[in-house]
């Protein structure tokens, strides 16, 4: 059962950033306006410790949270697969849209400057997932023949090293049995469309902001736009390019929107404004997910036009509330570090998840074997809740082994378990 | 639906404190200050919304209820395709249609020779099951009904029939799916609920059962055998059929009697419908099959009968009678309750659109007839006349309501009344020494004690009233005064504008107030019957107010009371629309809440004040039997029946047709955002704001509906001892004070502007 469903093609995954503006890896994280260091505080400030947290910007906890948040139901969504998680909770786009903010805020900067420091966090907790994963493939009989060319496949093998289209994987490998099933690198590469979309957003963020400055409601609106060309399918180029245009027109507007935010575009606009388009575009996105036959296995995320419009729609109204918390509200400080976690480790926790969620659910279900479980409690065997649980406990295994790799591409001291607490 | 007819803020809080303590309000807590209200609000709030939510669950749960016996929820459509039959027994497959599977070894029975059981599935329907009934009586035949439960459930007086005349009953499961798609619980579920329907309709128990979408005995397969065998095993036999007249397919008559015909004088159980569609050609088979098998010497028994076994009834008694009973009547009020809500869904949409024609029609009448150029209500009326400012603690907005008075083109005289202000309202104002402005100084008592009081004081023989907190354009009194050249007018409504219309909230107000400025209002004056001079603006000639005894106490709407009591002695109330106030509107829920429980409650007041016009004489009774009945129609009663298009928008939503159900919520709110527009235009506004139009249905409307009901409620229950004059009780308390009772005494206040915004019910 409770194999991890993924996503068709094109598939939205949930988005990984964490930006955190003291350790952020996907997102660059910023400091105070005279650090000279593009990455953040000096090293060894572990995410949300309190001291840099007081030189820096202030931290938004209301961002922290909204990231958590958005980690938490990608993990649980790729667990379960029910249709309506994306909608309770558009995690791809407000994540792009926190990641947007933070790009608008470094753009202060040379791009260049910014560009280079943003692919440099990205890419080593990358690299050491594709050293691990590719070396499993290789090791599972994956090859340059794998295919019939070889050719190609040494070139899309770069696709580990810069994402610009999506890394390849292995088809029908052995897996390790009872642990590790059979579709291991799908699901190993499965999340990393966010990764490739990522870096496009990161690359277009000087172009982009400068026609939000210019024209920042057609510069808005044109993702969008553009999401619409692409359901009509007016022009097709490769597989490989299609699937990046259509994820860059899903989230640009939500990426845009987190720039707009920034730039106090929507600050701007009369209050009454934003919460009375935004169910507009959401509501707008219901309808052409329920027109498209929305159901279970086909659900926002073999929509893009509908998760463009939904995710639109939500993240406008998010940031439109957003309360800006330099401090946690009484009630949600208990959750204090665990929330501190995720955000400091959200690259990595978005890396390894999927791949735990396949072990989990393969070591869970040797249970089956033990007769006396499976003819007493055949429910207990079917729930998903303990494989959650595993899943987590796996994720947080992957956070003491590769999550150093994130301290280290942004230059700081590695950290085992950095929730904040120094 | 209603637009409240806005008035503009002041009198929002007017009569809050202690004078309004009517003998049924808690005595303590009355003037909360926000950092209490908010405490007390969590203790109250259950109570006052008790009661509009469980009236809302019990309507939803009558909806699902229905929605569950019409097959609209838990409705299964799926149909298996054959499968193969290895693992039925042969014995089984080339045996009869009765199966016998209660023990271990399924054995099957055949119908003996010339003998008939007519069996009819899917009923009983309200149409067709009568007709099938008065046929078999005509020929003294009888046979099995296989009834459904959702079915049996709704017309448990055709089963009850089926009984009496002596036909046999057969479960056929409660709402027909296809019993191999379902699980063994679907499975009880679907016997018991179906045993629980026949129970209520009949007081019987069955035993004998026919699986949705069966045929044949050599038809069951490895799929549908399964299900017969459990089905076997929970005490039923499962009953199939020898010759299938696929009626449901309207093959015509003589193809059914064909087809349900069996050769050579064999016995048979035959296959028909008396439900699902135009049964009208199965009838009509009966009027052929009957006689003529008659005559070739068949009999048409019960199947029992015809097995030569005992009744496959069983009578229920006890807890599983009253069971049944209790869910057949339930089923029945749900039918009932929906065709009520629909009629009353239909005389709400079409109040809702009459009134919106009428509006657009008599709103068109009225602009035209006052922007032609040589309309005038008289010659041009230049005498002074006297501005009245009621306030109470309006330190922040006093200020700029002077100055813009100071600059009125009309020439005036301005009296701010002070109603016992503790923030310095009144020495802001005397210190500000402008020319003309006088302060009048009283304990606190009340807006409407207030503006008597101003009245009193007052040089000329027209009196304009607004509220502390508004700002009038330079050209506005003299505008508010001109229909008063016209010798009927007794009093003028101006057009109240919200100020701060950018937050969301305030957005809305502001189409609110167009609206109802420029739609209601219009309407209202062309008909003679406009309820309230907006407390904002408003112009009243010295005279009709004395003749009606000036402002009063007896409501929570002074303004509504004191125009209702203008129309009555026969004045005119007129509108100008050109007279424009700046108003700030409630910014919060809070405070719009109190605001508009006072309007509507204070409505609902004038109007019970002012009953007796109804039977009066004179220009009295012309209001009572005009104005009175269409403002109660319009403001108290339609709005009290509009949630139901948000019911049926939610029940169709759930249920469906959801395509339809959509498609006809956004007519009606095209027709809104057609009416609003024709508004903004006429008051020449930005359309802008109507980018808030959808979403204002969709909450604040709602908002409005529970303020109403519980305007309703207050004035049902303990509301009646309010229309007793006031006392005065001095139990009040300055706005800072704690909610503890105070002694009267000097200073003791309580007024409009900051005390209490929301009045306790």
């Amino acid at each position: 059962m409770t194999a991890p469903t993924f996503p068709t093609a094109g598939s939205p995954f949930p988005p990984a950033g964490p930006p955190l503006p003291t350790t952020g890896p996907l997102l660059p994280p910023e400091t105070g306006n005279g650090a000279q260091n593009a990455d953040g505080n000096a090293a060894g400030s572990g995410a949300g410790s309190p001291a840099p947290a007081r030189r820096g910007p202030v931290r938004d906890r209301y961002f922290d949270l909204l990231r958590a948040l958005a980690l938490f139901r990608v993990v649980l969504y790729h667990l379960t697969g029910w249709a309506w998680l994306p909608i309770v909770f558009p995690s791809m786009g407000v994540m792009f849209a926190l990641a947007g903010t933070l790009m608008a805020r470094s753009l202060k900067r040379p791009a260049a400057q910014v560009i280079r420091s943003r692919v440099r966090r990205l890419l080593p907790p990358l690299w050491l997932l594709g050293a691990i994963g590719v070396t499993g493939m290789v090791a599972q009989g994956w090859g340059p023949d794998a295919e019939g060319h070889p050719g190609w496949w040494w070139q899309h093998l770069t696709y580990w090293i810069l994402p610009l289209s999506d890394p390849p994987y292995a088809y029908d490998v052995a897996g390790i049995e009872g642990i590790l099933g059979e579709s291991w690198p799908e699901d190993l590469a499965g999340p990393l469309w966010y990764i490739r979309a990522y870096l496009w957003f990161v690359l277009f963020s000087p172009l982009l902001l400068r026609c939000l400055r210019k024209l920042p409601w057609p510069t808005l609106l044109a993702p969008l736009a553009l999401s619409v060309v692409m359901r009509l399918e007016l022009f097709s180029t490769t597989e490989r390019l299609d699937s990046a245009i259509t994820d860059f027109s899903t989230f640009g507007a939500c990426w845009v929107l987190g720039m707009a935010h920034q730039e106090g575009v929507l600050k701007r606009l009369p209050a009454y404004i934003v919460p009375s388009i935004a169910p507009l575009f959401a509501g707008a996105g219901l309808w052409w997910a329920s027109h498209e036959g929305f159901r279970s296995g086909f659900d926002l995320d073999s929509i893009p036009l509908a998760q463009a419009l939904w995710s639109f729609g939500c993240v406008l109204l998010l940031l439109h509330y957003s309360p800006s918390w330099t401090e946690w509200p009484r009630r949600l400080r208990a959750f204090d570090r665990p929330i501190t976690l995720l955000n400091s480790r959200a690259v990595t926790v978005y890396l390894w998840h999927n791949v735990c969620i396949l072990t989990a659910a393969t070591l869970y279900d040797r249970l089956w074997s033990v007769d006396a479980l499976s003819e007493n409690v055949p429910w207990l065997l079917e729930s998903w809740i303990p494989v959650l649980l595993v899943t987590w406990a796996l994720i947080a295994l992957c956070v003491l082994a590769f999550g150093w790799a994130e301290d280290v591409a942004a230059k700081r001291r590695p950290q085992l378990w950095p929730d904040g607490r120094s | 639906m209603t637009h409240p007819a806005p008035r503009g803020r002041h009198d929002r809080s007017q009569r809050t404190a202690g004078k309004h303590t009517g003998p049924q309000q808690p005595a303590g807590p009355r003037t909360a200050r926000k950092k209490n209200v908010r405490k007390r609000n969590r203790r109250k709030l259950p109570m006052r919304y008790l009661l509009p939510f469980m009236l809302l669950v019990a309507l939803l749960a009558m909806l699902m209820l229905r929605g569950y016996v019409h097959s609209e929820i838990l409705a299964d459509h799926r149909v298996r395709d054959a499968d193969s039959n290895t693992q039925v027994p042969k014995d089984v497959r080339s045996g009869g249609p009765v199966i016998d599977a209660r023990s271990g070894d399924a054995t099957t029975l055949r119908i003996p020779d010339r003998r008939i059981v007519l069996t009819f599935d899917d009923g009983p329907d309200p149409v067709w099951t009568p007709k099938v009934l008065d046929k078999l009586k005509e020929y003294g035949a009888h046979g099995v009904f296989f009834v459904t439960g959702n079915m049996a459930a709704r017309h448990p007086e055709l089963v009850e029939r089926m009984v009496a005349e002596g036909h046999e009953i057969g479960l056929h499961t409660f709402n027909h799916p296809d019993l191999s798609y379902q699980s063994t619980e679907r499975i009880d579920w679907e016997l018991s609920q179906n045993q629980l329907a026949l129970a209520g309709a009949a007081g019987i128990r069955t035993s004998i059962f026919r699986p949705p979408y069966s045929s044949f005995s050599y038809a069951m397969d490895n799929k549908s055998w399964p299900v017969t065998e459990y089905i076997g095993r929970r005490g039923y036999l499962t009953v199939v059929n020898d010759t299938d007249s696929e009626d449901w397919k309207r093959p015509g008559v003589r193809a059914i009697v064909e087809r349900a015909t069996p050769k050579d004088g064999k016995g048979a159980i035959i296959l028909m419908h008396d439900s699902g569609g135009d049964r009208s050609q199965t009838v009509a088979a009966l009027d052929t099959l009957l006689p003529d098998l008659k005559e070739q010497g068949y009999t048409f028994t019960r199947l029992t009968t015809a097995l030569d076994a005992p009744s496959a009834h069983t009578p229920v008694t006890g807890f599983a009678l009253w069971k049944g009973k209790a869910f057949v009547s339930a089923v029945a009020v749900s039918e009932r309750v929906t065709g009520v809500l629909v009629v009353g869904l239909a005389a709400i949409g079409v109040l809702v659109l009459a009134r919106f024609g009428l509006m657009l029609l008599l709103s068109f009448l009225h602009a035209r007839k006052v922007r032609r150029k040589d309309f005038s209500w008289g010659e041009p009326l230049t005498r002074p006349v006297s501005v009245l400012v009621p306030a109470y603690n309006e330190r922040e907005c006093i200020e700029a309501t002077v100055r813009s008075l100071a600059v009125s083109e009309h020439p005036i005289e301005i009296i701010v009344i002070d109603d016992g202000s503790t923030d310095g309202t009144a020495d802001l104002v005397e210190a500000m020494r402008l020319p003309g402005v006088r302060v009048v100084r009283q304990q606190n008592a009340g807006k409407p004690a207030a503006l008597n009081n101003g009245i009193r004081h007052a040089r000329y023989d027209i009196v304009v009233m607004m509220d502390g907190d508004t700002v009038f354009e330079p050209s506005t009194v003299g505008e508010l005064v001109q229909p008063f050249a016209d010798p009927r007018v007794g009093a003028v409504a101006g057009n109240a504008k919200v100020g701060n219309r950018d937050s969301l909230i305030g957005a809305w107000q502001h189409i609110e107030y167009v609206m109802g400025f420029n739609l209601d209002r219009r309407m209202y004056d062309v008909l003679g019957c406009m309820p309230t001079i907006p407390g904002a603006v408003g112009a009243f000639r010295r005279e009709a107010l004395e003749r009606v005894g000036g402002m009063s106490e007896d409501t929570l709407a002074e303004d509504t009371d004191v125009t209702m009591a203008l129309h009555r002695d026969g004045w005119r109330v007129v509108y100008a629309e050109n007279a424009r106030a700046w108003t700030e509107a409630p910014e919060s829920v809070q405070q719009l809440w109190s605001q508009r429980y006072r309007w509507s409650y204070g409505t609902m007041q004038a109007i019970w004040k002012h009953r007796r016009a109804v039977i009066e004489r004179g220009p009295s009774g012309r209001f009572g039997r005009v104005g009175l009945p269409f403002v109660s129609l319009f403001m108290v009663v339609a709005p009290l029946l509009a949630p139901l298009i948000d019911v049926f928008l939610l029940y169709g939503l759930v249920f469906g047709p959801t395509g339809k159900t959509v498609a006809a919520w956004f007519g009606v709110l095209v027709v809104q955002a057609v009416c609003a527009a024709y508004a903004f235009r006429l008051d020449k506004e930005r359309m802008v704001h109507l980018i808030s139009l959808p979403l204002q249905q969709i909450l604040y409307r709602q908002l409005m509906y529970v303020v109403l009901l519980q305007s309703w409620i207050t004035a049902l229950t303990g509301g009646r001892l309010r229309w007793q004059k006031l006392r005065r009780t001095g139990a009040v308390e300055a706005p800072g004070g704690t909610s503890a009772q105070r002694p009267q005494g000097p200073g003791a206040d309580a007024g409009f502007g900051a005390v209490d915004r929301r009045p306790y019910v």
